[in-house]
């Protein structure tokens, strides 16, 4: 008869109170567990968030600094009308591209022509490009400050008509499949300059005096239903799918990219281009070089970055003031963890001291007749402690088990949900992030459990061994 | 001439009851020699318990030697008196005092724990013992499902698992009805014959003080009496009425019919 089967007997014996307490602690030691659990899958939360804070930041920057000596050129909207209809006076070669795009909506290619276009180009300036005649403006090259021209065809393609009716009339509005963004395949600026997507997803970037490829969108990929390799149709031409990108905030979710002049070819716009976007040898030459443009084409719109770069200025100090929230709001979900693991731990332990105290009351006359049968002091004070031991170890078992299933819901009930304030910024959220049990946690709760069980214990099985059996014996 | 196992020299014993001083045993002397059956008795308050307790170090005296099998039991330090209780000495109650969740071999390998280290022995030795005391077929039963009669046997066996020096009872047939009364007694007396077992017995019932060879009456913590017990189990005696030799099993001679211990004016002259 070993002091531990003794001490399961014991508990056995009064199985409602070992119940109770088993159940007392096994719940505070499951929330023990999730509280842990919570906090670190906040902070695990709150770091990607700092992380896609942080990148998002760094990205800003770049965009900031690529786009502040950068100019964008395009028909001014008061030209844009007549740019079409004076189109077979001032260039030579329009009568080729016969009704290119005046009112061709209807036409069998369904092209959308140029309209609505422009947007996709970092957020354009001008919701309406019109054509231009590329040869005119090739002076804008030998304004000096200017490092490069990207001469760029977008135009936009559509399929099925939506008609909305609208106090008693009916419109009717193209919905745009795709949008196809011709960009010189030079060297000078597929090299030099970022007039490409960056994020390739699969197969490759367009190249340098590339024909015939096409650069997809996810969009694009899924609308096309085609992958790497593949064969497109274009408009009325076929394509090769030479690569996939996810689209960066600044790019048209819709937008492909090919060769200029595939592009001019296949929307029978040769010669013809919607903008140009100018970079200058530095960023203090762009207001320069922009007064330039605009004296010499008093017809083009000529917008700079400025605007461009309040946004993302402004843009970039909410990014660091949602940072700067998540991580005070993780510090305060941290301190909170910390008083109620305290009051969890004193709770846990004053249930086991209280039962233990009275049990050594109710087993008085029991302890003075094992003293008087020659048990020492230790024996008694480790029959107890063996008892407490036991009663928080199977505690920490069913805890464990009880936190294994519950500790998502409980450590969302105990602990506030780190996020930011900036609900609008889509970065990343706390609540995203699964409570997990780690092999460690539940190691060190079931120690801690065993822990508590002695520091409870501990006392109450002193006050056992000094019993006096004289004493003791008189008690009933 | 047996040597003496129990030697108590001007034995002082107070406590404080609330305020009061109280002087619970007073310049008390006593020998006892092994193998010698002793009864203690007394009204209440006499300080036989107390007594009994400061035998069984189970309590301290305020002066006085107490010396068991030539040990000074006064200055063993008190972390040591432990194994004295365990190795000396076999304590019985008069209310049994078991462990109700252990089974009766169980209570009775209790104080075994400390000293045979081998599981299977401790098991060997309470079923010899349970044997003896007249239990076998009845070593896995738990107390609830013991007679009191059983039970104290139980407790008796409990006492001897240790091979003791001296059996300390305190009034072992205390809460028994007359018939296991008489059993336990012949039990005591038998053990104490056959097996040479010291016993120092506290008692109110003067029958069983009548098995006894040696009874002391204890007032107001002093022995101020001594007589001869009859111990009939060792002594071969005869009925104090017709004279007919008498066994230990017998309660009534069985040639006068005449009930052998009618012994109520025992201390009276």
């Amino acid at each position: 008869m070993g002091i531990i089967s003794r001490a399961l007997r014991n508990l056995s014996r009064r199985k409602v109170r070992a119940l109770l307490v088993i159940v007392a602690l096994s719940i505070s030691l499951s929330i023990m567990v999730s509280i842990p659990a919570g906090l670190m899958a906040n902070q695990e939360s709150t770091s990607a968030m700092a992380n896609n804070l942080g990148n998002t930041i760094t990205q800003t920057s770049q965009s900031i600094n690529e786009t502040l000596s950068q100019i964008d050129v395009s028909m001014s909207s008061n030209f844009a009308g007549f740019g079409f209809s004076q189109a077979a006076t001032p260039t030579p070669n329009t009568s080729g591209r016969n009704g290119g795009s005046t009112s061709d909506v209807t036409g069998p290619q369904n092209f959308g022509g140029f309209g609505g276009a422009g947007g996709g180009q970092f957020g354009g300036a001008s919701g309406t490009a019109s054509p231009m005649n590329q040869s005119l403006y090739s002076d804008i090259a030998d304004i000096s400050g200017v490092a490069a021209v990207e001469e760029i065809l977008t135009a936009s393609q559509g399929s099925s008509n939506q008609t909305t009716t609208f106090m008693g009339r009916t419109f009717t509005t193209l919905i745009t499949d795709y949008t196809i963004q011709g960009i010189p395949l030079i060297s000078e600026l597929v090299d030099g300059y970022t007039v490409l997507p960056t994020n390739i997803t699969a197969g490759r970037n367009l190249q340098a005096g590339e024909s015939g490829g096409v650069l997809l969108s996810q969009n694009n990929s899924k609308f096309f239903d085609v992958g790497v390799g593949d064969e497109v149709k274009i408009v009325n031409e076929t394509f090769t799918v030479v690569g996939i990108y996810s689209p960066s905030s600044t790019e048209n979710i819709q937008s492909l990219y090919m060769n200029l002049s595939d592009a001019q070819r296949i929307t029978n716009n040769t010669g013809y281009i919607t903008s140009l976007k100018v970079f200058t040898t530095s960023s203090e030459l762009v207001d320069t070089v922009a007064s330039s443009i605009s004296s010499l084409h008093s017809e083009l719109t000529v917008t700079t970055q400025q605007d461009r770069l309040n946004q993302l200025q402004q843009q970039q100090s909410l990014y660091e003031e949602a940072l700067a929230s998540a991580q005070s709001s993780l510090a305060a979900t941290e301190a909170t963890a910390i008083q109620e693991i305290i009051v969890v731990v004193a709770a846990t332990s004053l249930i086991v001291l209280f039962v233990m105290l009275y049990t050594v009351r109710e087993r008085t006359k029991e302890i003075g007749t094992l003293k008087a049968i020659g048990f020492s002091n230790k024996v008694v004070m480790g029959q107890f402690l063996i008892e407490g031991l036991l009663l928080s170890t199977i505690a920490g078992v069913v805890g464990i088990a009880i936190a294994a299933f519950a500790a998502p819901t409980l450590s969302s009930l105990l602990l506030p949900t780190v996020g930011t304030q900036m609900g609008f910024v889509n970065v990343g959220n706390a609540t995203s992030s699964t409570v997990t049990l780690s092999t460690t946690l539940m190691l060190e709760a079931m120690g801690v459990a065993v822990l508590l069980g002695v520091v409870g214990t501990l006392y109450p099985a002193w006050r056992a061994a000094k019993i006096r059996p004289a004493e003791a014996m008189k008690y009933e | 001439m047996s040597k003496p196992v129990l030697q108590i020299e001007n034995l002082n014993k107070t406590y404080m009851l609330g305020k009061r001083l109280v002087n619970a045993l007073t310049n008390l002397n006593l020998t006892v020699n092994k193998g010698e059956f002793i009864a203690i008795m007394g009204p209440s308050g006499s300080g036989k318990t107390t007594l009994l307790n400061v035998i069984g170090c189970i309590d301290k005296p305020t002066e006085g030697t107490v010396t068991i099998d030539d040990v000074n039991v006064t200055k063993t330090p008190e972390n040591k008196l432990y194994k004295v209780r365990r190795d000396k000495m076999g304590f019985i109650f008069q209310s049994f005092n078991l462990l109700p969740y252990l089974n009766a071999r169980e209570n009775v390998e209790l104080p075994m724990e400390g000293k045979i280290k081998s599981r299977e022995e401790r098991k060997k030795r309470a079923s010899e013992l349970l044997n003896l005391v007249g239990l076998s077929g009845r070593e896995n039963h738990r107390p609830q499902r013991l007679s009191q009669g059983e039970q104290q046997r139980v407790a008796i066996a409990r006492a001897l698992a240790n091979d003791p020096a001296i059996i300390l009872a305190d009034e072992p047939t205390g809460n028994l009805d007359t018939k296991n009364k008489q059993e336990i007694i012949k039990l005591l007396a038998n053990l104490n014959l056959n097996q040479g077992t010291t016993i120092i017995m506290v008692t109110h019932d003067t029958n069983a003080a009548l098995h006894t060879e040696r009874m002391l009456l204890l007032k107001d913590g002093k022995i101020v009496k001594e007589k001869e017990g009859l111990h009939l189990a060792k002594k071969n005696s005869k009925c104090p009425h017709c004279g007919a030799p008498i066994k230990i099993t017998d309660d009534n001679c069985q040639a006068c019919k005449k009930p052998l211990f009618q012994t109520d004016e025992l201390f009276a002259s």
